[in-house]
Order: C-alpha cells, then structure tokens, then sequence
C-alpha cells in the first residue's frame, strides 16, 4: 500500500530544497521556512500590550502591531525560547495566524535539502519548538516551527480575552 | 553453557572521577575522540531537556550530547576527550547519544550481580572487577531521573 509521507509521519525532510531564513535571537541561530514568514520589517509601529486575563502563557506577547486594518500580537522570541538577553531589532509578520515575533537580526537566506528529526532525548519544550534540526556550514540550526510561538487557537484566546476586556470596559465607562 | 556456569556478559568500564561505572557493551556503539577544539565540536541551542549539553555532528547524523558525570558525582568533573556513543531508548525509538568520558575505558567480560535496594534506581546491577564493585548504569532511568529531579 503506497503511503503519503504525511501519512508516515516523515514531516521533517523538505521538498526538494526549501528556502530558509537564517536569524539570531540571544546570541543563537535559527531557522524559518521563508514560506511562512509573510513579512520582514522594523520595530516601528508597536505598541504595548498586556495579556491580563488570558492563559500566563501568554506573558511573552508583550506588544501588537496594527497592519492593514488587523491586530498582530508579537512574540517575544527571546522570552519563547527561555533566553536571557536579546536585542531585538526585526520582525517577522508570520502568514499563518496573526502573529510576529521579535528577532535580533536577520542572518540570511538558505536552501536546504535536508532536516534531520530532532533526537528523541530531546524531550522538553523544544519538541513543540522545532521541526528539525539542520546542518548549515557545520553549525547545527534549529528549524523552528512557526505555530510553535503563536498558534491560530493561541490568538482566538488571546483576542476573545481582549474582547471580554475592552466589553468590561465599556460597560465601565457606560454606567 | 556448562551446567553451574554463571551468565556472564560484556561491560564498557569507565571511570569519572574516583570511580568506575559500567555500561552494557551492547549498548555501546563506538568510543570516539572529540575532534581538535573538542569544546567548540559540541554545539548547543535552546532546549530545556536536563543533562543534554548540546550536540555533535558525526558521519553526517546529529548526536546529543548526554552528561551524566554531574549526576553521578557532582561538579567537580575531570576532563573528557573522548565521548561514548552509546543506543538510547527515548519515546520508544532508538536513538544514539554521546557521553563525555576521558577515555581510559576497558572492555569487560563479567557477571551482572543484582543491586542493593539502597542504590539508586538508574544503577541496574553490579559487577565485581578485580576486587572493585563497579555500577552498571541504566542510561534511560538515569536520565528520566534526571528530568524528575
């Protein structure tokens, strides 16, 4: 019986050759596919924002982003991968949900042809974080798994807190 | 087997600090050399699995790189050339693993004697080498215990 690779889990080896963006976060390398990344863009336009009320893990949205008429909430990366100090200087508009996340620095782009599955002594949080791992000029490169910061569920709950919020809100200011 | 004979099986016998521990030999798979600049060979990035350090890149497969020396006696750990690598059962699957050792291993053919209950759980038997009583480690209990801890 002829099975699809999705069908035998083998979800990690790319197409033939997958564009990737190289870039750094607290003096680490990672990688995204490129088709997932929507947008590469400054630190203008943020503002503040607190998730009170939604699930504390939540606590690494720390501001949005308003582009062409939608709300993105943007992930801290280094506070999402556990890192103490990062000089955030870029963003990426990720295309899957409405979400961004700061980085420090675009590295590159690069093609791969090849994304080993992440050892199973890795048993943490990295599971969920990455896809794979790859090797790009000798250096072992985490390619990450974009709903992994942020998923289309995580933003429904963080946006439907936010209604529940600005309605308590208004009925403040109403009464 | 002759009758009365005791089963007797292969052992890797290495030391970390003052002691010796024993892996099963059909665990391991090969005693490597780090490379030149073995601190820069291994390479890291976040994870939040306890006792990995890192990884390395051997015949074009990425190892992790499991040190077990701070579990088994403390920080005050000498300094390990060589890694052993070694089959682990993780999640089901096998997969392969390097533990940092400094090299003076031995092959040894010995009887598995049962543990005391008094010692840890990761230690699955004993081994009586000329006259040392030497703990054979259970590398996946040792580490689940590790990410326990």
């Amino acid at each position: 019986m002829n099975r699809s690779r999705s069908e035998i889990g083998d979800r990690t080896r790319p197409r033939s050759g997958e564009t990737m963006i190289l870039f750094s976060v607290g003096g680490s390398k990672f990688a995204i596919a490129a088709s997932a990344v929507e947008e590469i863009r400054d630190l203008t336009g943020l503002r503040k924002f607190s998730p009170e009320g939604a699930n504390p893990r939540f606590g690494k949205v720390k501001q949005v982003l308003e582009r062409q008429g939608r709300r993105y909430f943007v992930v801290e990366s280094c506070e999402h991968f556990h890192l103490a100090m990062a000089r955030p200087s870029r963003l990426l508009v990720l295309r899957h949900a409405t979400a961004a996340i700061t980085v420090d620095a675009i590295d590159c782009m690069v093609e791969l042809n090849n994304i080993q599955a992440l050892p199973h002594a890795f048993s943490g949080e990295e599971r969920n974080w990455y896809r794979g791992l790859a090797v790009v000029k000798g250096k072992v490169i985490p390619v990450v798994r974009p709903d992994s910061f942020l998923s289309r569920a995580d933003v429904a709950l963080i946006e439907a807190s936010l209604r529940g919020r600005e309605a308590a809100a208004a009925l403040g200011t109403g009464a | 087997m002759s009758l009365g004979s005791k089963a007797r099986e292969n052992f890797v016998l290495f030391p970390l600090g003052r002691k010796r521990f024993a892996l099963s030999a059909e665990q391991v798979s090969e005693l490597s050399r780090q490379r030149e600049h073995g601190d820069e060979e291994q390479q890291s990035f976040p994870h939040t699995t306890r006792m990995l350090t890192g990884v390395v890149v051997r015949r074009n497969q990425i190892i992790p790189v499991a040190d077990i020396a701070p579990a088994l006696i403390g920080t005050d750990v000498p300094e390990r050339k060589f890694y052993l690598i070694v089959n682990l059962t993780a999640r089901g699957k096998i997969n392969r693993a390097a533990v940092p050792v400094t090299g003076e291993c031995e092959l040894a053919d010995a009887e598995r004697l049962p543990a005391k209950s008094n010692l840890p759980r990761y230690v699955s038997g004993l081994l009586s080498v000329n006259d040392e009583i030497v703990e054979v480690l259970d590398l996946e209990r040792l580490m689940a215990a590790e990410v326990r801890a």
